[in-house]
C-alpha cells in the first residue's frame, strides 16, 4: 500500500544540535503507527517537521501524494495532516462547544461573516455537538474549556483535531499528564479511530503503544533506526541495545 | 458582552443619558453638556474601533490617532479647496457636503490602515506596538511639514459639512448626528463581536497558534480587523474636525493615541460600551480637573492605576458586572 506520510532524509539543526538527522518514516493509510525513542532522540522535533510547525533544512514530506514540505501548519490542516496534543492549550476562555464549533466555522470556509450570530448558526453548533457526543463530552458542552479536569480538555482536543477534518493526526504524547483510568479512557478512543483514520503518535507509555501500535518506528539520535510491530521491535537486538533494554 | 440583566440596565441607561442629554443641559442650565457629549460620542466611535483591536483581537495598536488624523484631514484639506475653489492635488475639486467627505475620510483612513497594517501586523508584541507608533508618527510629521495646509498650526474652515435636514450652525443636531453615529458603531460591532468574523478574532486572541493549528490563517483577519479600525477612526476625525471645524496634527500625534488606549482601559478591554464609558471618564475628567489645576495628569494617572488594579473589567465591569 503507498504511504500517506512518507518523510525521506528530512534533517533539522539548531545550532550546534543535530535534532534530526536524515529521518525518513514511511506511514501507510488507517494504521496507528508510533514513534518511540529515548529522550532526546529527537521525537517531539519530528512532530514538528510533520506537522509544518518546524521547517526543514533539507529532505522531504509528502502526504496524500503530494509534497507538503513548503507548506505552513494551517495550510496541512486543509490538506488533512492535524497535530494535537501539548500544542498550546484549547482556548481557554470559550465553552468546549464554542470550542469545536470553531473548528468547525474554520473548516467551513473563510470567516468574512460580519452579521450573523455565529453561536446560533445549527451549521456550525450541531455537528461540534455530535463530535463532543462522540469522545464523551456532551454533558460538559456549555464548560468554559478553562475549567475543564485534564483529561476533559485531553477529549476536547481530539474532538477538536477530529473536527477539522484530518485524514491523519499526529499526536505528541496524548497519554502524558493523564491518571491511569484516563489514560485507558484515551486508549480505548484512539483504539476507536483504527482504519477511519490514520495517527502518528509519540508515547512513552509502552503498555498504550502495545495496545495500540499496528506498527512501531524506533527514533535514536535523529533518525529512524527500526520499524515493525510491537512484538518485532522488542525482539530486536538493535533496538534492545539502543532504547528497549531498560524496558524489555 | 451585554448578557445579564444588570449589563442590560446599564446598557440602557447609557443609551437613554445619550439620546435625553441636550433636555438635561438645558434642564440643568449647563449648556457646556452639549459640546462634551459631543466629544465624548467621537472619542467613543474611535475608541470602539481601537478596543476590537485591543479587546477581541489582542493586537495592541498605539498608532490609532493616525486614522483619525487622516480622517480629520480628509474633511480640513477638502473644506480648504472647496472655499478657495482650487483642485486637490491638482485633480479634483474640494468638497463640503456630509455624504462625499465622511465616506471618502472613512476610505482614505480604511486603505491606510490597510497599508500600515500590513507591513504592522508582520510583528507582534512589543514590536507591533512600536512600528504602529512609528507609522503614526511618521505621519504626524508630514502634516506638520505640509505648509500648504497650515503645517503645525494646523486648518479652519468655517463651515461644517453640509448636511440634508441639519443646520451645520445648530450644535445640538451635530450632537445628535454624532450620537447617532456611536449607536450605529455599537450596534455594528455588537453585531460583529458575535459573527464567524468576531468568533475568529476571539481566538486570535486567545491563541494564535491554536487557531493556525486548528488550519486558520490568521493573518488576513487581523488585516481586516485593523482596517475595519481604522475606518471607524477615520469617521471619528471626520466628525472631529467638523466639532472644531479645525484639524491640527496634534490630532495625530501619539499623545491622542495613547489617550485613545487609556479610553480603552478605563472603560473595561473587550466590552462593547466600555469604550462610552472611558471617553465620557476621560472627558468629564480632563475638563473638570483642567478648571482646578492644569496638573490634571497628577489625578488622573492614580485613577487609571486605580482602575486598572481594582476592575477588571474597568468602568463597565464595576457597573454592569463581571
Amino acid at each position: 500500500m503507498t504511504p500517506i506520510l512518507l518523510a525521506a532524509e528530512v534533517t533539522k539543526r539548531f545550532g550546534g544540535l543535530l535534532a534530526c538527522n536524515g529521518l525518513s518514516l514511511a506511514v501507510r493509510p488507517g494504521e496507528i503507527h508510533a514513534l518511540i525513542g529515548p529522550n532526546g532522540a529527537g521525537k517531539s522535533t519530528a512532530i514538528g517537521l510533520l506537522s509544518g510547525e518546524i521547517a526543514p533544512d533539507s529532505g522531504s514530506i509528502r502526504f496524500g501524494g503530494a509534497d507538503v514540505t513548503r507548506l505552513g501548519i494551517a495550510a496541512r490542516v486543509r490538506t488533512g495532516l492535524t497535530r494535537s496534543f501539548q500544542i498550546t492549550t484549547i482556548l481557554p476562555q470559550f465553552t468546549a462547544l464554542q470550542n469545536v464549533a470553531l473548528v468547525a466555522q474554520v473548516r467551513a470556509g473563510h470567516s468574512f461573516h460580519f452579521w450573523a450570530d455565529a453561536h446560533r448558526d445549527a451549521a456550525l453548533v450541531d455537528p461540534a455537538r455530535a463530535m463532543l457526543e462522540r469522545v464523551g463530552l456532551g454533558k460538559r458542552a456549555q464548560v468554559p474549556a478553562e475549567d475543564l479536569a485534564h483529561g476533559e480538555q485531553r477529549q476536547l482536543e481530539l474532538a477538536m483535531a477530529l473536527m477539522t477534518g484530518a485524514r491523519m493526526l499526529l499526536l505528541d504524547e496524548p497519554m502524558a499528564g493523564l491518571g491511569a483510568t484516563e489514560s485507558q479512557q484515551m486508549t480505548a478512543q484512539l483504539a476507536a479511530l483504527k482504519g477511519s483514520l490514520t495517527v502518528l503518535l509519540v508515547e512513552h507509555d509502552m503498555d498504550a503503544v502495545a495496545a495500540l501500535a499496528d506498527q512501531v518506528s524506533v527514533m535514536v539520535a535523529g533518525r529512524v533506526i527500526a520499524t515493525g510491530s510491537f512484538a518485532e521491535m522488542q525482539a530486536s537486538q538493535a533496538v534492545r541495545d539502543a532504547y528497549l533494554g531498560a524496558h524489555a | 458582552m451585554v448578557e445579564t440583566a444588570r449589563q442590560r440596565l446599564v446598557a440602557a441607561i447609557l443609551v437613554l443619558l445619550l439620546a435625553a442629554l441636550p433636555a438635561l443641559a438645558s434642564l440643568l442650565a449647563m449648556p457646556d453638556l452639549i459640546s462634551l457629549g459631543t466629544q465624548v460620542a467621537i472619542y467613543a466611535i474611535a475608541t470602539v474601533g481601537l478596543n476590537l483591536l485591543i479587546g477581541t483581537t489582542g493586537l495592541p495598536s498605539f498608532g490609532h490617532a493616525a486614522f483619525f488624523g487622516l480622517g480629520g484631514y480628509v474633511v480640513g484639506i477638502l473644506a480648504f479647496h472647496a472655499a478657495e475653489d482650487s483642485a486637490v492635488f491638482g485633480l479634483f475639486p474640494g468638497a463640503t457636503d456630509a455624504w462625499i467627505v465622511w465616506p471618502l475620510a472613512i476610505i482614505i483612513a480604511a486603505l491606510a490602515a490597510l497599508l500600515i497594517g500590513a507591513l504592522s501586523l508582520r510583528t507582534a508584541g512589543v514590536s507591533f506596538i512600536m512600528i504602529t507608533l512609528a507609522f503614526a508618527q511618521m505621519l504626524f510629521y508630514l502634516f506638520a511639514a505640509l505648509k500648504t495646509y497650515g503645517g503645525d498650526d494646523g486648518l479652519g474652515f468655517r463651515r461644517r459639512n453640509a448636511l440634508p435636514w441639519v443646520s451645520p450652525r445648530d450644535d445640538v443636531a451635530f450632537y445628535y448626528v454624532c450620537a447617532a453615529a456611536l449607536l450605529l458603531v455599537l450596534a455594528g460591532f455588537h453585531l460583529v463581536a458575535r459573527s464567524r468574523f468576531g468568533n475568529v478574532l476571539q481566538g486570535i486572541r486567545q491563541s494564535e497558534r491554536r487557531m493556525a493549528a486548528i488550519g486558520l490563517r490568521s493573518y488576513r483577519y487581523k488585516l481586516a480587523a485593523f482596517t475595519l479600525a481604522g475606518g471607524v477612526a477615520g469617521l471619528a476625525g471626520a466628525l472631529q474636525a467638523n466639532m472644531l471645524r479645525f484639524v491640527s496634527p496634534d490630532m495625530l500625534h501619539w499623545t491622542t493615541s495613547g489617550d485613545f488606549m487609556v479610553m480603552v482601559v478605563l472603560g473595561g478591554t473587550g466590552t462593547l460600551f466600555g469604550p462610552v464609558l472611558g471617553a465620557a471618564a476621560m472627558v468629564l475628567l480632563q475638563t473638570w480637573l483642567a478648571q482646578w489645576t492644569e496638573h490634571w495628569m497628577i489625578v488622573m494617572g492614580p485613577l487609571l492605576v486605580a482602575v486598572i488594579l481594582l476592575a477588571r473589567r474597568g468602568l463597565w465591569g464595576a457597573l454592569a458586572g463581571k
